[in-house]
């Protein structure tokens, strides 16, 4: 019986410990952080999200966007910026 | 970006210190109180609306006003408001009216800056540039004359979202500028104090947009660009250039300007220019556009202490050549045009390069913090009646300005099936498309009709957000209401509004009639075929290995290397032949790359994530299953015809040069007089582009043939001397070192011919200069030609092989130039190096990296996801013709046997939607799912059907 | 079209007087643009540049005589071709060939009068002190405070001489100690050299310097832009560092630490010309300004092209002593732009400025319109 209990506590004990892990994880730590939101650091965060990694992406402004962002439209093709 | 599970944006953040080494970051961030609480904004901008302060808006670079509390700018990431320093109450303790008028309670004045420490392995340095202040120079007059405005400014008053929606006015009299003159090189290709000598490389091809853009708002407007070079080097900029060039009203002119006075009266501006052969001219523009220049990131010194990188001596991250994405500091890799002033597409493969080095390093904690995107289940709705939910949106003035919207709105609503319909600023802001998932639930929706731009761009975005609501996404159709509509109706607004009107007409009546599809899994096979053994194949094939993925390295000659076997030295330094030894030895070491030399292709099938490629060498031939393909097939030299070239042994071109000077021969060393002529084979009716490497190769060689004999006359006849960005100090250089410069014009080019005099034998280069207003002859003991690169004779063959398609000049075409501009529009193949476009070798070395890094986001994956909307056969109209398969560009149809006889059946992996086979199959037994001819007939029914 | 040859020979010739810079241009037209040339007739700086680039040059010609050295084109210039460095090496060689055209003959009989009285008037050396003659005035000896260093024009010229009457009254007035070389001192050297009489300017340079070491001259007050600028940035050749200061930096010195008080009224509009000299050349634009602000009563106003826009009087160079037709003279220009904006006084600090305002005042329909003045005349009518 005290064995079960230790047996149960032991796994809330480690469950605890496991989702706390996963919530700091989750919080702090990642694999790349981009520094710069404009075109190329968005591309560099997408990339690398899809590839498999946990990214930050700061910016300075209150917004991503950079630059382009401030354009109308982009040569060559003079599609929208956006 | 913004609902992407693996991304944590932070915004008005900044990085405070950085400690730790490569694998090991731990980086303190100051989050910047915004003083509203991110998750109960929604950005309804009531706020805004209450809010008493009034100020310049930075976003619209101070030409109008903004509030103390607002959203950055419309399409803002995230779109929420933030209050900034002009706020009254921070400043003096009152007001708090946004407190007040917030409904969802988001304002938070007790917010505080947030320290952050976050831990990360690798770091990107994406911070890109700080336009040229031109206020550190009086001559430009900016601040004094209303009327002169920077580039940055013109963009804004272009722009829909600008200061006058779109309407470009002049802030003295609110009136259209008739007459805009555009001054290049301001901050550029200048040694003034305060000013940079490296060219800016983006200024000249933004102006020709600007020119193109100013001429569609007004077609009568007369724009004149006051220049020295024209650089126009990159892909499909020598078109573009033309295109501006050719429109009625637009003239180039060579000169450099200086602005002189300001009309008291009407605010024009006179500016003052010269003229080889009429002296100086005086002429007033309503309007004077600075072409600044790139400056490196604003206090970029302070930003090199943080993180411990060094800098270039323009201030940008130190780089080099040959790994251009690395910084001083192991595990913080540089992206975009922090690396140097670089354009939208390099700024986006570089990017897609610095990842791919970044997993290069991190690569055994792959996917352990990441996490998959999770949807609600999708609801059945295909027994229910449609109820159509219509989102038309003003695409900030684009469509608004001319559409009536709330009349659509009102229309809208009026249709069958119609339970909803509402106006949006943006529809492809995150919170609008937030509100399409919210709405399509909360109203139980089941079919969306979105009014807004092409569904080209935006339509994955809104299958998207369906999903988010729990709706097939097929269920969705966008109404072109702004390439369609707005941008070519400008002028006839009712009208507009009325064709507005008739499309989203169209849209529901097709919605209705849509079926829920599927969209399926397929598997992937991690391995990748790079073909083509140069510098950038085999940079890419490394990155990709080093990633744990196996490659296969095709190589059609004996050797490794391509064209940079016969390179030797880059402008910048970077010893060829040493990085290429190294390469192809890194190349046959690593275990997971297996290279096939004097090696060719006959025969390449399969799809994404599931190629089979077959490769022919002296071990016979081999059959590779891959799931991503490489193109990176090099390009050739162009033999001359022109020039003596192949009839005089004393003509050769500029790579042939380059190797008699590496091995030192002898009638190289000795020459006394020496001519390069530039643009040869290229930048003409045959080939409409400029080869982008030759004006600084010259540069190069010159530069080198100084160092061996500076007694060398060293002539160069150029056209514009195209030393983009840092390669302009070179120019200088050679200046300096008396290397000769004397520009040509295409219609009188320069003439050659062999004579003798003196009992020498002399090539003589006559040719005219323009300042001088005479010619030159000039006695040469070699010429050399800068022979253009030219697309590689092997581009066909290839481009039928993998089924990717190649541009105009027959280079190989990218999906899209600035969003995808290493892959083709054919999944799982990529495309790096010159094979792309004629670069140099660290560009070539960005782009493989780019590549790799793309490839990588593919072969990460155990499965790829393949689209609903492909083409079916309706077994029992097969009549076994065969004509869908002989027209399908992607060999997505073939033959089967069954018990009927042989019917035609779609794979559909490799269907793209093209739909060309539905349009030739005689019994109309092929159809394209999402476009079925029902589809479609209840669309054209709509349209006709109210007349 | 022509078709000619570069040459070889011209181009190192050109190079070794120091021309070494052209080779850089890449015919931006920048100097076209800038160059007050432009204004009254057509001159290409940049065509001259060209010809030298490739040994063309043609040693005959006027144009490269043209050049006033205002210092415009060098300040603008994108690839610091030093216009004016460069320029003078054409017509060093030209000096040294003794081809001149027929406007720039004076030149001959100047660089006589330079060698032989040490002015370029002229004038007979013994009379340099005489305009001083009444005033009080020492001879600079060793352990004063400051030498006052006239320049050629104020010490013989009847219309500059008020200009150095009225220096040494305010000097005396602030009770400063100072004195001067008269006939012991040469003209300046600073336009002979500019003319490519490298020579002349050396022989100059050395006989001042002796003379200054000699008397133990440490501080030197100047009223001309074109001493100030040798004297400073030309002299340090010859190893030797004097502290030189002009008379508009030192007015504001004066007044700013109570020695001088300006007590009279000056009720009327006035604009400051910038000599080029003074301005685009050493940068000083603001302390005359400041100086003229402090007048009580005196209205100060802007010509459109002021400080570094200034439009150059047409005077240096060597061009003062070279004739200029009627319809090219930039002081015409200038004193238009003057009476444009309602100032009743053109003041400057520079011979050459005012000889030429004064010559185009002359030459003006209604010469009362405006007066020329030199700032220490405004000064000297206040205290
Ligand atoms: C005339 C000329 C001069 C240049 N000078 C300079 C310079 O001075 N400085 C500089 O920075 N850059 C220079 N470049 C650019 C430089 O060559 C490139 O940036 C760089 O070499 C590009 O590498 P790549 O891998 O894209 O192309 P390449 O080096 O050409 O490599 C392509 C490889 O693919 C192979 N291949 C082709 N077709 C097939 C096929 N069907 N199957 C298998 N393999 C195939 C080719 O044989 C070759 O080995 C020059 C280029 C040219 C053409
Ligand atoms: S030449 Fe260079 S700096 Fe000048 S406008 Fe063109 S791209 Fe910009
Ligand atoms: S030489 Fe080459 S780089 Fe220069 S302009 Fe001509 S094609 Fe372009
Ligand atoms: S401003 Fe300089 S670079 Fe431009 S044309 Fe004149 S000398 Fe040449
Ligand atoms: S220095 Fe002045 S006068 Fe001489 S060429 Fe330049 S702008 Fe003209």
């Amino acid at each position: 019986m005290e064995k079960e209990l230790e047996k149960i506590e032991d796994q809330v004990r480690k469950s605890l410990a496991d989702n706390l892990r996963k919530g700091f994880a989750d919080r702090n730590f990642g694999d790349v952080l981009v520094v710069g939101g404009g075109i190329s650091g968005i591309q560099a965060a997408l990339d690398l999200g899809a590839a498999g990694f946990k990214v930050y992406l700061v910016e300075k402004a209150p917004s991503i966007g950079g630059h382009m962002a401030q354009l109308d439209k982009t040569f060559p093709t003079n599609d929208c910026s956006m | 970006m913004g609902r992407h599970p693996n991304i944590e944006v932070l915004t008005y953040t900044e990085v405070d210190s950085v400690e730790g080494e490569a694998g090991d970051f731990k980086v303190t961030l100051i989050k910047k109180p915004r003083y509203i609480i991110e998750s109960k904004c929604t950005g309804c901008t009531t706020c805004v609306e209450y809010c008493p302060v009034k100020y310049p808006d930075q976003y619209n670079q101070e030409i109008s006003d903004n509030k103390a509390v607002h959203v950055y700018f419309a399409q803002a990431i995230p779109l929420i408001t933030y209050i900034d320093e002009s706020c009254l109450y921070l400043k003096e303790k009152k007001c708090r009216i946004c407190e007040a008028v917030c409904k969802n309670n988001a304002i938070d004045f007790n917010q505080k800056l947030e320290k952050v420490e976050v831990n990360v392995g690798a770091i990107i340095l994406s911070s890109g540039l700080e336009p040229f202040d031109p206020k550190v120079k009086e001559e430009y007059r900016y601040g004094q004359f209303v009327n002169v405005v920077t580039s940055m400014d013109y963009e804004r008053l272009l722009c829909a979202t600008g200061p006058y929606q779109g309407e470009i006015l002049r802030a003295s009299d609110m009136k259209h500028p008739h007459k805009v003159a555009w001054l290049q090189c301001v901050g550029s290709r200048r040694v003034t104090p305060g000013e940079n000598s490296y060219c800016s490389a983006v200024c000249c091809t933004y102006t020709q947009k600007q020119v193109i853009l100013t001429k569609e708002h007004d077609a009568e407007a007369e724009c004149t660009v006051f220049h020295n070079d024209i650089r126009s080097y990159g892909k499909d900029f020598e078109r573009f250039y033309e295109r501006a060039e050719n429109l009625p009203g637009v003239r180039f002119f060579r000169s450099y300007v200086s602005i002189v006075k300001e009309n008291p009266e009407t605010q024009s501006v006179t500016i003052r220019y010269s003229t080889p052969d009429e002296g100086v001219k005086e002429e007033e523009f309503d309007m004077v556009v600075l072409s600044v220049g790139l400056n490196p990131p604003a206090d970029v010194q302070g930003l090199a202490n943080k993180f411990g990188i060094e800098l270039n001596a323009h201030g940008f991250c130190k780089a080099i050549p040959s790994n251009p994405m690395e910084t001083t500091r192991p595990g913080i890799f540089v992206s975009g045009a922090f690396q140097g002033p670089t354009d939208i597409p390099e700024s986006v493969f570089t990017a897609s390069a610095a990842g791919s080095q970044c997993g290069e390093l991190l690569d055994y904690r792959r996917g352990e913090l990441s996490k998959e995107r999770i949807y609600p289940p999708e609801r059945d709705v295909s027994q229910e009646e449609p109820r159509i939910g219509v989102f038309v949106c003003h695409c900030g003035a684009n469509i608004g300005r001319i559409v009536g919207v709330p009349s659509t709105v009102e229309y809208a609503l009026t249709l069958p099936n119609v339970v909803y319909a509402q106006e949006q600023l943006f529809s492809c802001a995150t919170n609008s498309a937030q509100q399409i998932s919210d709405l399509t639930k909360e109203k139980g929706l089941n079919r969306v009709v979105i009014a807004a731009c092409s569904p080209r761009t935006l339509e994955p975005l809104f299958r998207d957000t369906l999903r988010e609501a729990g709706i097939n996404q097929y269920y969705l159709d966008m109404a072109n209401i702004r390439e369609h509509c707005s941008w070519v109706h400008a002028k006839e607004k009712e009208e507009a509004t009325q064709k507005a009107k008739d499309i989203i007409r169209m849209s529901v009546a097709r919605v209705c009639r849509l079926k829920p599809l599927q969209e399926f899994d397929l598997p992937v096979n991690k391995t990748a075929l790079v073909v083509g053994g140069g510098i950038a194949g085999m940079t890419c094939a490394l990155s990709i290995a080093k990633q744990g993925h196996e490659v296969y390295l095709v190589e059609k000659d004996a050797d490794l290397g391509g064209t940079a076997r016969r390179i030797h030295s880059t402008l910048d330094g970077m010893d060829v032949q040493a990085y290429l030894r190294d390469l192809v030895r890194k190349i046959y070491q690593h275990p997971l790359i297996h290279v096939y030399t004097d090696a060719t292709i006959p025969e390449a099938t399969g799809y994404v994530g599931n190629f089979v490629t077959k490769v022919k060498s002296d071990r016979g031939v081999t059959e590779i299953k891959h799931g991503a393909a490489v193109i990176a097939i090099g390009a050739d030299e162009y033999k001359p015809t022109e020039y003596l070239y192949g009839k005089d042994d004393r003509v050769m071109t500029n790579l042939e040069l380059e190797e008699q000077i590496a091995q030192g021969e002898e009638r190289v060393m000795n020459a006394q007089s020496l001519v390069m002529i530039q643009c040869v084979g290229c930048r003409n009716e045959d080939r409409n582009y400029c080869a982008r490497i030759c004006c600084s190769n010259s540069v190069k060689n010159a530069l080198k043939l100084k160092e061996i004999n500076p007694r060398m006359d060293i002539t160069i006849l150029f056209r514009d001397m195209r030393t983009y960005g840092f390669s302009e100090d070179y120019y200088r250089e050679a200046s300096n070192k008396d290397v000769k410069f004397i520009r040509y014009e295409p219609q009188d080019k320069p003439q050659v011919e062999a004579v003798e005099e003196e009992g020498r034998r002399i090539l003589r280069v006559t040719v005219t200069d323009y300042i001088l207003g005479k010619k030159l002859a000039i006695d040469a003991d070699l010429l050399s030609l800068a022979a253009a690169v030219i697309p590689s004779a092997g581009n066909k063959e290839m481009s039928l092989l993998f089924k990717v398609s190649l541009g105009p000049d027959d280079w190989f075409k990218e999906a899209h130039v600035k969003l995808r501009p290493v892959e083709f529009g054919t999944d799982g193949v990529y495309l790096c190096g010159i094979a792309h476009y004629p670069k140099h070798i660290p560009e070539a070395i960005n782009q493989a990296y780019g590549a790799a890094g793309r490839v990588l986001t593919l072969l990460s994956h155990d499965t790829v996801t393949a689209s609903g909307s492909v083409c079916e056969v309706d077994e029992d109209k097969c009549i076994s013709c065969g004509a869908c398969i002989t027209v399908c560009t992607y060999g997505a149809i073939e033959f089967y046997d069954t018990p009927q006889g042989r019917k035609a059946t779609v794979n559909p992996v490799l269907c793209k939607g093209d739909g060309l086979c539905n349009s030739v199959c005689p019994t109309a037994a092929i159809s394209l799912k999402h476009f079925a001819d029902e589809e479609l007939l209840s669309q054209i029914d709509a349209a006709v059907g109210d007349f | 079209m022509e078709t000619v040859a570069p040459y070889k020979e011209i181009i190192d010739a050109i190079k070794a007087s120091g021309g070494d810079a052209f080779k850089r241009c890449f015919q931006c037209g920048l100097c076209d643009v800038v160059c007050p040339w432009n204004r009254v007739r057509a001159f290409s700086m940049r065509k001259l540049i060209r010809e030298a680039t490739f040994g063309l040059t043609d040693i005959e010609s006027e144009e490269m005589w043209r050049c006033t050295t205002c210092g415009r084109c060098p300040q603008q210039c994108p690839r610091d071709v030093q216009q004016i460095e460069s320029g003078v090496s054409l017509r060093r060689i030209a000096t040294e060939y003794g081809v001149f055209p027929a406007s720039v003959k004076p030149i001959r009989t100047i660089s006589g009068s330079l060698v032989g009285e040490g002015n370029p008037l002229n004038e007979e050396r013994k009379k340099r002190a005489d305009w001083a003659d009444g005033l009080s005035v020492k001879a600079f000896t060793e352990g004063m405070e400051i030498l006052y260093f006239p320049c050629c024009y104020l010490c013989y010229d009847p219309r500059l001489k008020k200009v150095a009457r009225a220096t040494a009254n305010i000097l005396n007035m602030a009770g400063v100690d100072f004195g001067i070389l008269g006939a012991k001192e040469n003209c300046c050297g600073e336009s002979i050299r500019k003319t490519g009489d490298e020579d002349v300017f050396k022989r100059l340079a050395k006989e001042n310097i002796k003379t200054f070491i000699d008397h133990g001259v440490k501080k030197i007050l100047v009223s001309s832009p074109h001493c100030y600028h040798t004297f400073k940035n030309e002299y340090p050749e010859f190893m030797v560092n004097f502290e030189v200061v002009h008379i508009s930096q030192y007015l504001f010195q004066l007044i700013h630490e109570g020695r001088l008080e300006l007590n009279n009224e000056y009720g009327k509009k006035v604009t400051w010309h910038d000599p080029c000299y003074l301005g685009r050349h050493n940068g000083i634009y603001d302390e005359p300004r400041e100086v003229l602000k402090r007048v009580p009563g005196l209205a100060l106003i802007e010509m459109p092209e002021s400080r570094v826009d200034s439009l150059c009087c047409g005077g240096g160079g060597g061009r003062i002593w070279m004739e200029t037709p009627k319809g090219e003279r930039f002081s015409d220009l200038r004193l238009e732009q003057a009476v444009g904006v309602g100032a009743e006084v053109l003041v400057t600090s520079c011979p050459y400025c005012i000889t030429n305002f004064e010559d185009s005042r002359l030459n003006r329909e209604n010469s009362e319109a405006i007066e020329i003045k030199d700032i220490t005349e405004i000064i000297g009518e206040v205290i």
